[in-house]
């Protein structure tokens, strides 16, 4: 019998632990991994460490303002401690047994080293570099120190991007969440690109946009998605945004794009999100949400949200009405965010059952069925 | 490659700072475009004959490769200075003057998506140069911003201003000029950034406010004296590592490394694709050892800040006084100066074609 397909990856791609480990090594070590918002390091001395598939990447700012990146291995005995220390932070150390590294990587002091050792050329020990760039107002890591320019990788799809001035708008932190969904993080990419269900399962919670007249398509592994405001939304975008706007009235209009691998943004007349889906298992995805909003005062924010409160109490609604028996139910509580995570969950289960067996893709799921390729391609291709 | 002399046209001058100065445009004939091909940062070696003498100085190229100008020096009058006067009181157009070939290691080539945050440190006439550069990365890396650092007496001193104005207004958000003059005028209503030189309050000030956003960070410099050294130490007590640290002296002082004397030896010279047996005297220049044994070698400024005797040092070893026109790469793939070599082993080979 053959296996069964969702559409071009078979079952398997999305549920065997096989599978993961061979994305993990092959896509999510290989490509520019996100690491948080150019905000979180700021100051000389301040670092971060981030896991980028099987690699755990420090960085670090130095007193010339530029970040540095290097693989958390110390080179004595491979531990994952590395920190920085003292009073100016110009030292990188690793508390085990104190090897210590400059801020270019070079190991400059081993503790006893004449007692303890016959000789050891420190020259050799040096923190293995890794890369390290800004992108609209993100800090990416790349494990390869000469991965090249970010721009060979984002460049191409930049100009299908929002004309947002990322760095202009600051982060609202109260929107800042992280939280988990059972199914394979394709599930999770193929939910967040699938034009056709925009129109059904946010019925009632994403009709501020046109799904209809939306442009959309790969460039390269990276995808792009632009959609206009609705008829009834776009009739009075001033009155009926509801937090103030960050771009022109005339550009409004919503880019959602997700780019490779697993890095979606949300971007629109209003704010500017990210949605950093992380694989943690076959079955098991991490969504890291923050979001920018206007560089407005709370009472601008508070004015705009009492002229748009009539667009929308009159206009979002759960898919059903409430079912006073199931409060829960994510179909009625008019969260889209809740009715994706709904859908992505229900979807894996469905593989499991020995009956699965997929219908034909839609002209809107164009997408999902080209992602599926760019993960095969890819594959191919580092293995 | 070999280094001759050729004739080249002046196609057309321009008087720049109140006559202080002065741009010179060369006509590169067809037949000589690749061979005068140049990269932004590179200088020309011009020869003329003054009261009877030979005279040769380097000046760093001005224009940049890709903005569609042509070659351009941007030559500032020396108090005293032979050449710099004769140029700016005769170079004109229609003239025809030796010129060698583009030289030179301390060099920006563009990429296309290469993304960089270049910051350039520049006073007086070092900025020609750096204004080839600056201008090179605004035409042909779209992806990268530049911050400049600019010193001057005042603000009727400052060389090409009016080209960073209107770079400024080309290539808004990509490009900072800060001004930094160490004598303003008071009836001046020219606004300059800081008063002073570009120093180590300065750098610091100018990268607080300008941190790199490209994370690629290079760093040039190019000022008169001591300026390179210091404004390089600087950076280094800021954690920039050296090998992003590019610099030329263009004159002044440069600090000469005498400690070793240099012994008599035998060298093997290879030049126009022959085997020449040169005795080298105690002491003396593989230049001058050269230049004796009736070879002619291409040279220029004689004090290592030129590169034009630049030759490759195949076996042996060599004390070099002054390296200022090479960088520690160059030398650890084997580049000398010949004008400033004298021989560390009793017998070498030195390789002019290579």
């Amino acid at each position: 019998m053959s296996q069964p397909m969702l559409h071009k990856l078979p079952v398997a791609a999305y549920t065997s632990q096989e599978w993961f480990d061979r994305e993990n090594e092959l896509i999510f070590s290989r490509t520019w991994r996100y690491v948080g918002f150019m905000e979180d390091i700021t100051e000389p001395g301040q670092y971060i460490s981030v896991q980028a598939g099987l690699n755990n990447i420090f960085i670090v700012m130095g007193r010339d303002m530029r970040l540095r990146a290097f693989h958390n291995i110390c080179r004595h005995r491979g531990t994952q401690l590395i920190r920085a220390v003292g009073k100016t932070q110009k030292a990188l150390t690793c508390p085990y047994h104190d090897w210590t590294y400059d801020l270019e990587g070079n190991l400059i002091s081993v503790p006893d080293e004449d007692r303890e050792f016959d000789g050891i050329d420190k020259s050799c020990l040096g923190l293995k570099p890794a890369s390290v760039d800004l992108w609209r107002g993100m800090l990416f890591v790349h494990p390869d120190p000469e991965a090249g320019s970010i721009m060979e990788w984002f460049g191409d799809v930049e100009p299908k991007l929002g004309p947002h001035k990322v760095e202009e708008l600051p982060e609202y932190p109260e929107a800042r969440i992280t939280y988990d969904i059972k199914a394979n993080w394709k599930i999770v990419v193929e939910n967040y690109i699938d034009v056709y269900h925009l129109s059904h399962l946010h019925s009632g919670t994403l009709h501020m946009y046109d799904h209809a007249n939306a442009e959309y398509g790969f460039v390269g592994p990276h995808f792009a998605f632009w959609e206009p405001p609705s008829e009834q939304y776009g009739a009075d975008i001033a009155k009926n945004t509801p937090t103030p706007l960050i771009i022109p009235v005339e550009q409004a209009g919503a880019w959602v794009p997700m780019l490779f691998p697993g890095i979606g943004l949300a971007e629109s007349e209003n704010s500017w999100a990210t949605f950093i889906i992380t694989p943690l298992g076959p079955d098991l995805t991490r969504i890291e949400n923050r979001v920018r909003v206007a560089n407005a005062s709370s009472w601008e924010f508070t004015k705009q949200s009492t002229k748009s409160y009539a667009f929308w109490r009159n206009n979002i609604t759960g898919k059903f009405e409430a079912d006073v028996d199931k409060p829960d139910d994510p179909m009625t509580g008019g969260d889209f965010t809740a009715e994706d995570i709904y859908a992505c969950e229900q979807q894996q289960k469905s593989l499991k059952s020995p009956h699965f067996e997929v219908g034909p893709a839609s002209k809107g799921e164009s997408p999902v069925t080209d992602h599926q390729q760019v993960i095969l391609n890819w594959m191919e291709q580092q293995s | 490659m070999k280094r001759d002399f050729h004739k080249i046209t002046v196609s057309d001058t321009r008087e720049e700072i109140g006559g202080m100065a002065k741009s010179v445009m060369f006509e590169v004939p067809e037949p000589l475009a690749a061979t005068f091909k140049w990269r932004a940062g590179q200088h020309l070696t011009l020869r003329f004959t003054i009261g009877g003498e030979d005279v040769r100085r380097s000046y760093s190229i001005s224009s940049s490769p890709v903005s569609g100008n042509p070659l351009r020096i941007t030559v500032k009058r020396v108090n005293g200075g032979v050449v710099s006067n004769h140029i700016n009181d005769t170079v004109k157009a229609g003239d025809v003057i030796d010129v060698m070939p583009p030289f030179g290691g301390f060099c920006l080539d563009t990429g296309a998506t290469k993304r960089r945050t270049h910051y350039f440190f520049g006073a007086g006439s070092g900025i020609t140069p750096l204004h080839a550069m600056l201008h090179s990365v605004m035409v042909a890396e779209p992806h990268s911003v530049a911050h400049l650092a600019y010193g001057n007496a005042n603000a009727d001193s400052i060389l090409l201003n009016d080209s960073f104005e209107a770079l400024l207004q080309q290539h808004p958000g990509r490009l900072s000029v800060h001004h930094v003059l160490s004598a303003p005028s008071m009836w001046s209503g020219f606004s300059y950034w800081r008063k002073g030189i570009v120093d180590k309050a300065a750098i610091a000030a100018l990268i607080k406010e300008n941190p790199p956003y490209a994370q690629d960070a290079q760093y040039y410099i190019c000022g008169p004296g001591g300026m390179n050294k210091d404004v390089k130490a600087a950076l280094m007590s800021m954690d920039v590592p050296a090998s992003r640290i590019h610099m030329e002296s263009y004159g002044g002082a440069v600090d000469l490394d005498n400690s070793i004397k240099g012994i008599a030896a035998t060298a093997t010279i290879k030049m126009g694709g022959t085997d020449h047996a040169v005795r080298i005297a105690e002491g003396q220049t593989v230049l001058d050892a050269v230049r004796a044994s009736g070879l002619k070698p291409s040279f220029s400024c004689q004090s290592g800040v030129c590169g034009a005797c630049r030759a490759q040092l195949t076996s042996g070893e060599v004390h070099m006084r002054a390296r200022m026109a090479l960088e520690d790469d160059d030398i650890r793939k084997g580049a000398v100066l010949t004008c400033q070599s004298v021989a560390a082993s009793a017998k070498i080979t030195i390789d002019y074609d290579a």
